[in-house]
């Protein structure tokens, strides 16, 4: 509780800034009660919902159009029914469905199979060719770690899971890409994976990624653990290093709207100089290698999504 | 103090100790197996837009390290080693005094700037004669030093060519520098790697949350990042890595893999950029001679 403590206050003292949004423990969106929330502002990916509501402005895609026909997806039964929960959950808020569409404009090159499974430990590494795959395992973890109640001016428990779980997707998606693309990747491929997934996160404006670079963070540092001697062998970057990373590439994309972490000390300074720097070569290496397999008409449909939820309603 | 935004800056394990003496400076060849001194291919030109330049140290007491390094010519034979490297404007290398024990590049001027520091550095960390772990005090040395080059030159790297680097560029900088040392064979790789190794085992790691915001990777996991890209690279020639338990095996059965990840970026971003003739000529050249890394 040191940390995160400072973040949540930090967070909520920018509360004003920030929408009374609609909740967001749908995570990736709206589930399968169209129409009964607060109608969003802008086009809001409905999969399985042709003609549902409202949406204003351009006229939504029909579901067909949407959604990457070479992601293929599924949620595996697990064989420990504790699990089986999360599993109903994720297949309610349609998590996977919502990730094909988000992966819509990515033009791959052959099938990728992305998953949800019991997988025996908290991540099953991707191997080239393979499927992507979410542990059920990883996200009982996010859930059993956010806080049961929302302590007055903290977080709100559903926003770190949120966060904690796009990072965790995008991550391991991200992986993938590398692989298919046969991306150079240079640097530990751990750390480009959280770099590639926070930048694809703060690509959705500001409220977005305020919310899902916060709930990331916050898992980390709740993650935050002692390192010693082998523990250092590790490929992944210790939990504080990703916390760090995650704050510097949110602060470096945007420094007025993350001005509060380095003002509350939760970025150091000296790092917090340096990432701009950071964030531009993160960006031109997103530029020169993902965006030539990206469809840019299907992008922006993306990126003018309503992930969230975020928006006030009108 | 050069500006933060002005510089990508290597910083040096602040107590890292390091060694002394010659100084090598590319890389290549046989090290231990130096018999008479050997002489330098003819035929090797050095790069004409690699400009290098000795500076006068502030202090007295790096004269002696500015004329070790002056005599070993290692400024001469890095411009020689860089000769396949085609590149679109000039790349200053200098040594001089910094005031820190240091190495680093500045994008705004492509300069390498290697501290007489960080070289006086070495001299002092190093093992007067073997190391507990069995590191010799001229692997460190000169290990460490092509290591604090190599490392730099991968900064320079990413910034003149223009490589998309994805994860910590101070990551991708060591991987420039581990794979560069293991592409001269065995016995180079040996000396380099555990050089350079050493100076990362014997720094002290983070120890307060704050300090792992630093952007390089702590010691303890730059040590592991070498050893592991050795053993990927060479599995016969860094097999005690592993048998001495130096590397853990559940890192161990990933070093393929990520020297794998390492060729394909270099394959991909730095080779387009090489002349693949002048390459196998550097190769094949003894860099590494004998008495390199004594005084």
């Amino acid at each position: 509780m040191t940390c995160i403590a400072r973040l949540a206050l930090a967070l909520a003292l920018l509360a004003s800034a920030l929408p009374a949004a609609p909740v967001m423990a749908e995570t990736f969106g709206p589930t399968g009660t169209p129409g009964t929330g607060p109608a969003p502002s802008g086009p809001v990916f409905r999969p399985t919902s042709p003609g549902t509501p409202a949406a204003p402005a351009a006229a939504p895609p029909a579901a067909a159009d949407w959604g990457n026909s070479q992601v293929d997806i599924a949620y595996r039964e697990p064989k420990d029914p504790q699990f089986s929960p999360i599993r109903e959950r994720l297949m309610k808020r349609q998590v996977l469905e919502q990730l094909r569409l988000f992966l819509s404009p990515l033009k791959l090159p052959r099938k990728l199979l992305v998953q949800t499974d019991q997988c025996g430990a908290d991540r099953q590494p991707y191997e080239s060719g393979g499927a992507v795959t979410i542990c059920y395992e990883y996200v009982a973890r996010i859930e059993r770690m956010a806080p049961r109640n929302q302590e007055p001016g903290g977080l709100p428990p559903e926003l770190m899971v949120v966060g904690a779980f796009v990072q965790t997707v995008l991550h391991e998606v991200s992986v993938a890409i590398f692989d298919i693309f046969e991306l150079p990747v240079w640097g530990r491929e751990e750390d480009a994976a959280d770099k590639l997934a926070g930048f694809i996160m703060v690509q959705f404006g500001k409220e977005v990624a305020l919310k899902v670079m916060i709930g990331a963070a916050w898992f980390f540092d709740a993650s935050d653990r002692t390192w010693t001697g082998n523990d250092f062998a590790a490929v992944q970057s210790t939990e504080a290093q990703r916390f760090y990373n995650y704050l510097c590439i949110a602060f470096g994309s945007d420094p007025a709207t993350f001005k509060f972490l380095v003002d509350q000390n939760l970025l150091p300074v000296r790092r917090a100089q340096r990432c701009t720097a950071e964030y531009y070569k993160l960006r031109f290496a997103f530029i020169r290698t993902i965006l030539p397999h990206v469809d840019q008409q299907l992008l922006k449909r993306v990126q003018s999504a309503n992930w969230l939820m975020l928006d006030n309603p009108k | 103090m050069v500006s933060l935004n002005v510089m990508v800056a290597r910083l040096l394990p602040m107590n890292a100790k390091t060694i002394a003496a010659t100084l090598t400076l590319a890389c290549a060849a046989l090290w231990p197996l130096y018999g008479a001194a050997q002489p330098r291919p003819p035929e090797l030109a050095a790069n004409s837009r690699v400009a290098i330049d000795y500076i006068d140290p502030r202090l007295q007491k790096s004269q002696v390290t500015l004329d070790r390094l002056r005599k070993r010519q290692v400024l001469e034979e890095l411009a020689m080693f860089l000769s396949p490297l085609r590149l679109p404007r000039i790349l200053r290398v200098r040594t001089k005094s910094c005031g820190q024990a240091n190495a680093f590049y500045v994008p705004s001027e492509w300069s390498i700037n290697l501290c007489y520091e960080y070289y006086e550095n070495l001299e002092a960390i190093a093992p007067q004669g073997t190391s507990p772990q069995g590191f010799t005090r001229d692997e460190v040395v000169v290990g460490g030093f092509v290591d604090a080059i190599f490392h730099e030159l991968g900064h320079a790297l990413f910034d003149i060519l223009n490589v998309p680097v994805f994860g910590q560029e101070e990551d991708a900088a060591d991987q420039i520098s581990a794979f560069t040392m293991m592409q001269f064979g065995p016995e180079v790789a040996r000396v380099t790697i555990r050089g350079a190794a050493y100076t990362y085992l014997n720094s002290k790691n983070p120890r307060t949350r704050t300090e792992f915001s630093d952007e390089h990777g702590a010691p303890a996991q730059r040590f592991f990042n070498y050893i592991c890209l050795a053993y990927g690279g060479d599995q016969v020639t860094f097999k005690d890595v592993v048998d001495k338990g130096l590397l853990p095996q559940d890192r161990a059965a990933n070093c393929v893999r990520e020297f794998q990840q390492v060729r394909r970026a270099f394959a991909k971003t730095i080779l387009p950029h090489v002349d693949l003739e002048l390459m196998k000529k550097v190769q094949s050249v003894k860099w590494l001679r004998e008495g390199d890394g004594r005084k």
